[in-house]
């Protein structure tokens, strides 16, 4: 694993899940930018253990450019586990709702996709990583907030370790005052 | 000292050990480890819709 400043390398087997989640991706990418945050960010750094769900968050896009991003989805095999009409979908994402797609006949894995809705989720969206593998490459949220949200915001057990993990395998190249910076701005607005 | 304590304490031990692991490994060596646990995971995952989304506390999905 070879971190840069804006990317990281890793030479690593394809798991189901990556595999599964480059599909998605790769079809999302065309039609508009997305970030992948949480859990799945610690399992692409070797965390061992697995996860039904990739989280991914999405900017505010309008009908017009969110239909044939559905249609593209359907046609590649993939379906929303949570309605089948195309402006269901999108009346959940507007109720800032999340929306599970996951391959047909399947329920795990899936992606849950949901608009940015809050200045962390923009941050998300702007400050990326990408994580470079032999053949593609997926964008991922900065790891100090991944660190910080789930230290501060989500807490479970689970999120503890995956942030260890990631401080663990990516010593010296973290931003520790951002850390702390942004552990005090998701305290203030969160809790 | 309680059992979640001492638990949360051997669950860290092993998740620093692990990453110490990664970093002085090569990616193929630990990814084709970590792809035993997510491959099996995943074809053992055997759900239906609704008991998925009752799993994760969810109620915005049509039957």
């Amino acid at each position: 694993m070879k971190f840069t400043n804006s990317t990281i390398k890793i030479d690593r087997d394809l798991s189901d899940l990556d595999r599964f989640t480059i599909s998605f991706i790769e079809i999302l990418e065309k039609h508009t930018n997305y970030v992948i945050v949480s859990g799945y960010v610690a399992i692409l750094l070797g965390r061992a253990r697995a996860s039904e769900d990739i989280d991914v968050i999405i900017p505010k896009i309008d009908f017009t450019t969110f239909k044939p991003l559905i249609h593209d989805l359907k046609q590649n095999e993939f379906y929303c586990m949570n309605t089948e009409e195309d402006k269901d979908i999108y009346e959940y994402l507007t109720d800032d709702l999340a929306v599970r797609f996951a391959k047909k006949d399947c329920i795990i894995p899936n992606i849950e996709m949901k608009w940015a809705k809050n200045k962390f989720d923009e941050l998300a969206l702007e400050k990326t990583l990408t994580v470079q593998f032999t053949e593609n490459s997926l964008c991922i949220s900065h790891l100090e907030l991944q660190i910080a949200f789930k230290e501060i915001v989500l807490k479970s057990p689970k999120d503890l370790e995956d942030a260890r993990h990631i401080q663990n395998v990516a010593k010296g190249h973290l931003d520790k005052e951002l850390i702390k910076k942004y552990k005090e701005n998701l305290h203030d607005f969160y809790i | 000292m309680t059992f979640t304590y001492e638990n949360q304490k051997e669950r860290f031990r092993f998740i620093d050990k692990w990453a110490e692991y990664v970093r002085t490994h090569s990616d193929k060596d630990w990814s084709n480890q970590q792809n035993i646990i997510i491959n099996s995971c995943l074809q053992n995952a055997s759900m239906t819709k609704e008991q998925f989304f009752k799993m994760k506390g969810e109620k915005n999905y049509q039957i």
